[in-house]
This record gives structure tokens, sequence and C-alpha cells, in this order.
């Protein structure tokens, strides 16, 4: 919370975060989150495989969309500010999409000298399309 | 033939299991999400910060596996192929913190298992949560995960 770069003072219900625009999916990339997060179900690496599950193809980690939207989070509010993060996936992520992540302040409260921020956000595709959608709480420094 | 799931899981506590966060797995971490901020990647950034090193992304703690408690346990006392599952939902509650060094303690739990019938047909939803404490058995964050069965 040290480093945050917005104060509780300054958020109001309805405060939208800065939209963070993701490199298209590639490959490359679900080969790398697998190494870093230990997940190497082949459904998002092998679109054989994935075409046999009747996926229809390779498709991103959800928790890859996660971090995308976590770093929305931090990059607007700053690190070590997220306290909950929770998302339903509530689409695929193919190859080539661009992930945009996007937010919006639902609430702010304040007990045991813990300002809490609470928002909705999701990602959606290049078309708009939602493909997780969830809540989050950040803490906030207060002005003096 | 659809499959079943094995819902004697429920409630099953698996094994504890111990993990030790990696500097150089925080940095890969945040690298294939393309999260390139300082304070996880900068090692001179996190020595001069209040945390005296760098920190883990917020959704870090989903690396923190093992062969006893992870998903490939969890399918295998499911009865499920690896192919009919998909990750319905995951949160994360961050109580503080985590650098490089520290060594946690994991509890996975299964804590429901329900039927519903999606657009796609019928499915089962598995419930875990997964408590990580540190060596004063203080909470540091708490992972609750909704697998998604394709029956």
């Amino acid at each position: 919370m040290k480093y945050a770069k917005v104060y509780f003072d300054d958020v109001e219900i309805g405060t939208e975060l800065p939209p963070l625009v993701k490199a298209p999916i590639q490959q490359i990339q679900l080969t790398r989150y697998a190494g870093a997060s230990g997940d190497f179900n082949p459904i998002h690496q092998d679109d054989e495989f994935a075409r046999a599950a009747g996926m229809g193809g390779v498709f991103a980690h959800g928790m890859l969309s996660m971090g995308f939207v976590a770093q929305a989070l931090t990059d607007w509010a700053g690190p070590s500010t997220v306290r909950k993060l929770g998302v339903r996936f509530t689409g695929l992520v193919r190859l080539k999409d661009v992930v945009t992540c996007r937010g919006r302040v639902l609430g702010k409260s304040s007990k045991d000298e813990l300002n809490l921020v609470d928002l909705e956000v999701w990602a959606e595709n290049q078309r708009g399309e939602k493909v997780v959608t969830g809540r989050a709480t950040l803490a906030l420094p207060a002005k003096e | 033939m659809p499959a079943h799931v094995n819902k004697t899981v429920l409630g099953k506590e698996y094994p504890p299991y111990t993990v030790t966060v990696e500097r150089g797995k925080i940095k890969e971490f945040a690298r294939a999400i393309g999260d390139l901020n300082p304070f996880y990647l900068d090692d001179s950034v996190g020595q001069a910060s209040c945390w005296g090193d760098v920190i883990a992304p917020p959704t870090f703690p989903v690396t923190f596996r093992s062969e006893s408690g992870d998903s490939a346990a969890l399918l295998r006392d499911l009865g499920v192929d690896i192919s009919r599952v998909l990750h319905g939902e995951q949160e994360f509650e961050i109580h503080r913190p985590i650098v490089p060094g520290e060594t946690f303690v994991c509890r996975t739990r299964v804590v429901d298992i329900y039927e519903k019938s999606g657009r796609t047909g019928p499915m089962a939803f598995v419930v875990r949560e997964i408590a990580v404490t540190d060596r004063t058995n203080e909470i540091v964050a708490t992972m609750r995960q909704v697998t998604v069965v394709r029956l």
C-alpha cells in the first residue's frame, strides 16, 4: 500500500480503471505460462488434443487472463494493493485474441484503519465478449 | 458414455505440502503474464522498497503445487480425465505480500461438489480451498478454485 498510486479519497463510485490492452495471444505465451505456473494441461498446448477434447482447438489458461486482470489493478493502484480477487471464466481466449481488462468502482468502506475499494472487473476479447468477470477488493491509502 | 465424478471426494483434505518461494519463479511468472512491474522484476527496486525484496504478483500462489495435493491428484480421485475439465472460477484472498525465500505450508480441501446443466450439457463443479500459511502459522493467502467437469 506504501507505493499506491491512487488515494482512497480520490476514488469515487463509478471510477473506471484505465483499460489494459494486452498483446495478441500467441502459442509461445501459453507455453511460457504453462512453465511459469506449472499448469501443463495439453489443452493449452496441443491443438489436436484440444480438438479431440471437443474444445475446437487450443485456448489460453484462464489463469493467464486472471493475471492480466490483476495487472490492470496493480498498474492503476500500485503493487500489493490487491486484497481479494475472484473471477469466473466466462469465455475461451483463443490464439490471436486481444484481451482488454477493465474495471469500475462499486463501493468504498473503511474499517480497522483499512480503506477498502470494491470493484467489478472484467476482461473482454476484441469482439467485446466477456471472457472473465469478477470482483476485486483493493486497500488504498488515505490522505493525511 | 457420460463421465461421472466420485462424490466421496467431498470433504477430503489432501496432505499438507510445503513450498519455498523462488526469486526466479516470481520473475518467470510475471514475465509470462507480460506484467513487467519493477516491484516484481527489479531486485534493486525490491531491496529499496518497504518489503526489502521483490514481491510476487497477486495470482502467484497458483504456482504452489505438489504431486500429492494438486489437480492431478484431484482428477485421479474424481476418476476424471484431464481432457474433460475446465477452470470455472478462481478466487484469491491475499493477506500480505510474498517475497523470495519464504517457505509456506499449503492445505487443500474439497469443500463442495455439485452438478448443473450448462449450455453444453451436464457438468460437475468441484470446489477446492487452499490455505497458505507461513512458519508462524499466520495465513498468507487463501485460494478457492472451481473445476468444471464436462460429464
